[in-house]
């Protein structure tokens, strides 16, 4: 079985940036409190079922709540609950449960799970997948018929593994599937079968994780459900909205997830936990985070209790001295992390370090360019790229340039993975023109994902107005039409 | 680098210098880099700007500006002066005037614009010209990114009507004396005698012709060099270039005293340079894709028939302007085609 290979015009490879987390993982410490929030990943808040002073154990769950769109919580450590509070967590209001350890490394475990899941009958695997929280992974949830997702298991047409390394800065799939893991990885997807006997099965796959898609096609051999796509490096290819409509040739219509179109796309850390959930019955309260950037003294990944605080897992492995940005996830999309005291939660892939830009560089417009990236080719990084991977570029958080008038250079149309001109959409905004016509102009298919603001000659925040655009249509009640085709599940 | 940053950051307590801000701004980003930091979501951006782009259309060129002032020497010099220094304070009043940045756009309006004269043209034109060109090629409709017109078109055009008898008569083979005879340019040759140029002397530039675009072979690689670097776009100048190549060659087969051979229309005159450096002006052309095919064709139609059948014997400038007003019609007229409403 060879792979089928997607092309993507649009978009962006970003390569070789210095700071990408080698294949090397650590264990960390079970730490001495953590911080809980009540919403992780897909899905509502859900309301504590634990009261201040209670004992709880590591893998007990805290908050759950059948009746609405949600995935039970846990409690990542032994200990007594010490508070139960509402605290801003990454731009939202979070109830949050900490928890002060009391030295035990135990675990509760979820009762019924079993190795032997081939034998096991499908509302059983429903309900592991449900208690372990592992149903609150990807962009539409994992359905099960405890209302985890917007759609019915039996409603579920397409599953979507993604592992894709569109970003700056990537997990490595080699350490997430080392070893015996990737055996795990497609008895987790065979679960995940069981779990949706309707859907059909496809992956995608990164072009340049040769090794790792060879080993995953031995595995995945007796699965003749399933299909392999090769994707490139591009960014954003990881969203929904791209990777769909070039897998499935469906598009997602705004407003809406891909479970309502019946398809649910899930990262490779997503099956893993189906796969502990089913076979061992560990609840997701553990999470494999990669430390990204240069403003690390070592780029390697850490596996840390949800839950832990961002000081605990930093502490020690930021370069001192110097000025740093933290950021979630995604050097384009991603919340800046400044209060230490927050915990990480499910939702957490990478921590990126970033060395802020404060730095200015003599004569910056002449120099030669040798580690400067850029989608123009006007740095003699354009010479070396492919040619020597060695050559890291640079992040760091300068503007690298002045804001100027917008000449129209087209680069902002060249990269838009949804085929927008977001300059056009821009001096729309900015004059105040906000009618119809920018409905017209698709504006509603932006996907945020700030490609436009990166590549911009004139630095301009294009994305940043595209979003306000769609804001201000909305304050004059103009919103996009709905879709003409029926669609899945409930309106998000 | 300390000094300069200490001389520069003295420059900006001085109170008598308030008024020039602007320019110190300009000294202080341009020298010192640039300080701004990102707002986040992108935390990172691509390391191009303006700068950066604009110093790829001037590496583009200094061969055709080294062309030039080998072939004319002082009168090049002299001619490169003072469009940069009359321009430059125009450039800078408005930018004091208007209290916003100096933007780098004057760096290749006030390089091109000399280079598309005739070398003998007289300092007080040249002057005349830049700051028509400035004004109202461009600061009229609001500064760089807004205006219709490629500056440094205007500018040339303006002059061209004005002074007439200077400017079409008055050209001199390269490294000719001072005091040498004018003489005729190749595609006036061909207008008045029939007689075209050979394809070697176009090549390297042995003929009579605007300072900057006779040498042909240094402006082909300079435009081959901006497409790569992706700071222009191809489509206009491949549309272009093969628009008056076909038509020539269509042309020459019914009608031979008047339109000139394929080979010749293209080297000949400023086709190339128009082609590469004024035509490919993202402001001034097209943004969409559709729109950039339809400019480039139409630039070509009209150049050949303003060099056919008009007065001029160039046809390349007035081709450029009048394409450069139809631009905005252009871009509407494909945006409408694009996002056509769906039909209920």
């Amino acid at each position: 079985m060879t792979p089928e290979q997607k092309k993507f015009a649009k978009g962006y490879r970003f390569n070789n940036f210095e700071g990408q987390p080698e294949a090397k993982i650590s264990q960390l410490d079970i730490p001495s409190k953590v911080t809980i929030p009540l919403k992780q990943g897909f899905g509502d808040e859900v309301a504590p079922i634990v009261e201040i002073g209670q004992t709880v154990e590591a893998g007990q769950i805290i908050g759950r709540d059948d009746e609405s769109i949600s995935s039970p919580v846990h409690s990542s450590i032994n200990g007594e609950v010490v508070a139960i509070e509402k605290i801003d967590y990454l731009g939202e209001e979070t109830t949050v449960i900490t928890i002060e350890s009391n030295g035990n490394d135990g675990l509760q475990t979820l009762p019924g799970a079993s190795v032997n899941w081939q034998d096991m009958p499908a509302d059983t695997i429903d309900e592991l997948v449900y208690l372990s929280g592992a149903a609150s992974s990807g962009t539409s949830g994992i359905p099960t018929t405890f209302n985890s997702a917007s759609i019915m298991p039996n409603e579920v047409e397409n599953v979507i593994v993604q592992g894709v390394a569109s970003q700056i800065h990537n997990i490595s799939l080699e350490v997430l599937l080392k070893g015996d893991i990737l055996s795990h990885f497609t008895a987790g997807l065979k679960i995940l079968k069981k779990l949706m006997p309707k859907a059909r099965f496809h992956m995608a796959l990164d072009e340049s994780q040769n090794r790792t898609i060879s080993k995953a096609l031995q595995l995945m051999s007796p699965v003749k459900t399933i299909n392999v796509f090769t994707v490139p490096r591009k960014y954003p290819l990881h969203r929904d909205e791209v990777l769909i409509p070039l897998l499935l040739g469906q598009k997602i219509p705004h407003g809406y997830l891909a479970a309502n179109i019946g398809a649910i796309v899930l990262d490779i850390p997503a099956i893993l936990a189906v796969y502990d959930a089913v076979t061992e019955g560990i609840p997701l309260i553990e999470k494999t985070i990669a430390l990204c950037g240069p403003g690390f003294r070592e780029n390697t990944h850490v596996k840390a209790r949800i839950g832990t605080c961002l000081e605990d897992i930093l502490k020690k492995r930021t370069k001192p001295g110097k000025d740093i940005r933290l950021v979630k996830n995604s050097c384009l999309t991603g919340n800046t992390l400044t209060d230490m005291s927050l915990p990480i939660s499910r939702t957490f892939n990478s921590i990126i370090a970033l060395t802020e830009g404060t730095e200015r560089e003599f004569l910056s417009f002449v120099r030669p360019g040798v580690n400067k990236d850029s989608f123009s080719r006007v740095f003699l990084s354009s010479l070396f790229e492919g040619l020597s991977p060695r050559i890291k570029k640079g992040c760091d958080t300068n503007l690298h340039g002045e804001v100027r008038p917008c000449i129209a250079c087209g680069f902002c149309e060249d990269v838009c993975p949804v085929n927008l001109i977001p300059h056009l959409l821009f001096h729309q905004v900015q004059n105040d023109v906000i009618d119809e016509l920018l409905i017209n102009y698709k504006i509603f298919d932006c996907i945020d994902c700030n490609l436009c603001t990166y590549v911009c000659t004139s630095k301009i925040p294009l994305a940043k107005y595209i979003k306000d655009g769609r804001e201000k249509l909305a304050d004059e009640g103009l919103t996009c039409p709905e879709p003409d085709f029926p669609l899945k599940g409930v309106k998000p | 680098m300390k000094l300069v940053s200490s001389l520069i950051g003295k420059l900006h307590n001085v109170r008598a210098l308030n008024k020039m801000k602007p320019l110190i701004d300009a000294m202080d980003a341009g020298i010192l880099g640039p300080e701004d930091l990102t707002e986040g979501r992108p935390h990172l951006v691509d390391n191009v700007d303006i700068k950066r782009y604009m110093s790829m259309v001037i590496l583009a060129l200094v061969p055709a500006t080294l062309a030039s002032i080998l072939f004319y020497r002082w009168d090049a010099i002299r001619l490169i002066a003072i469009s940069y220094i009359v321009g430059g304070t125009v450039e800078v009043i408005f930018a004091i005037i208007r209290k916003h940045d100096i933007h780098e756009g004057f760096l290749i309006t006030g390089l091109i614009f000399p280079l598309v004269l005739p070398p003998s043209t007289p300092s007080w034109i040249v002057a005349v010209g830049v700051v028509f060109g400035t004004m109202f090629g461009k600061e009229m409709f609001g500064g760089t990114g807004r205006n219709i017109f490629n500056p440094a078109l205007v500018g040339r055009l303006f002059i061209t009507i004005a002074f007439p008898a200077t400017m079409t008569t008055n050209w001199k083979m390269p490294f000719a004396a001072a005091d040498a005879v004018t003489v005729a340019t190749p595609l006036s040759a061909f207008k008045t005698e029939g007689i075209t140029a050979s394809f070697t002397d176009l090549l390297i530039g042995n003929t009579a012709g605007s300072m900057g675009e006779t040498c042909r072979i240094v402006i082909i690689l300079g435009g081959i060099f901006l497409i790569l670097t992706k700071v222009s776009n191809w489509r206009v100048p491949v549309c272009y270039i093969s628009t008056v190549f076909l038509f020539a060659l269509i042309g020459n087969h019914f009608l031979p005293e008047r339109i000139a051979p394929p080979v010749f229309q293209v080297f000949a005159g400023g086709l190339l340079f128009g082609a590469f450096f004024m035509a490919t002006d993202p402001v001034t052309s097209p943004f969409t894709r559709t729109g950039k095919y339809i400019f480039g064709i139409s630039c070509g139609i009209l150049t050949v028939l303003i060099r056919s059948f008009s007065g001029y014997v160039e046809g390349v400038m007035f081709s450029i302007v009048i394409m450069n007003a139809f631009n905005p019609l252009i871009d509407q007229i494909v945006l409408m085609f694009k996002y056509r409403p769906a039909k209920a």
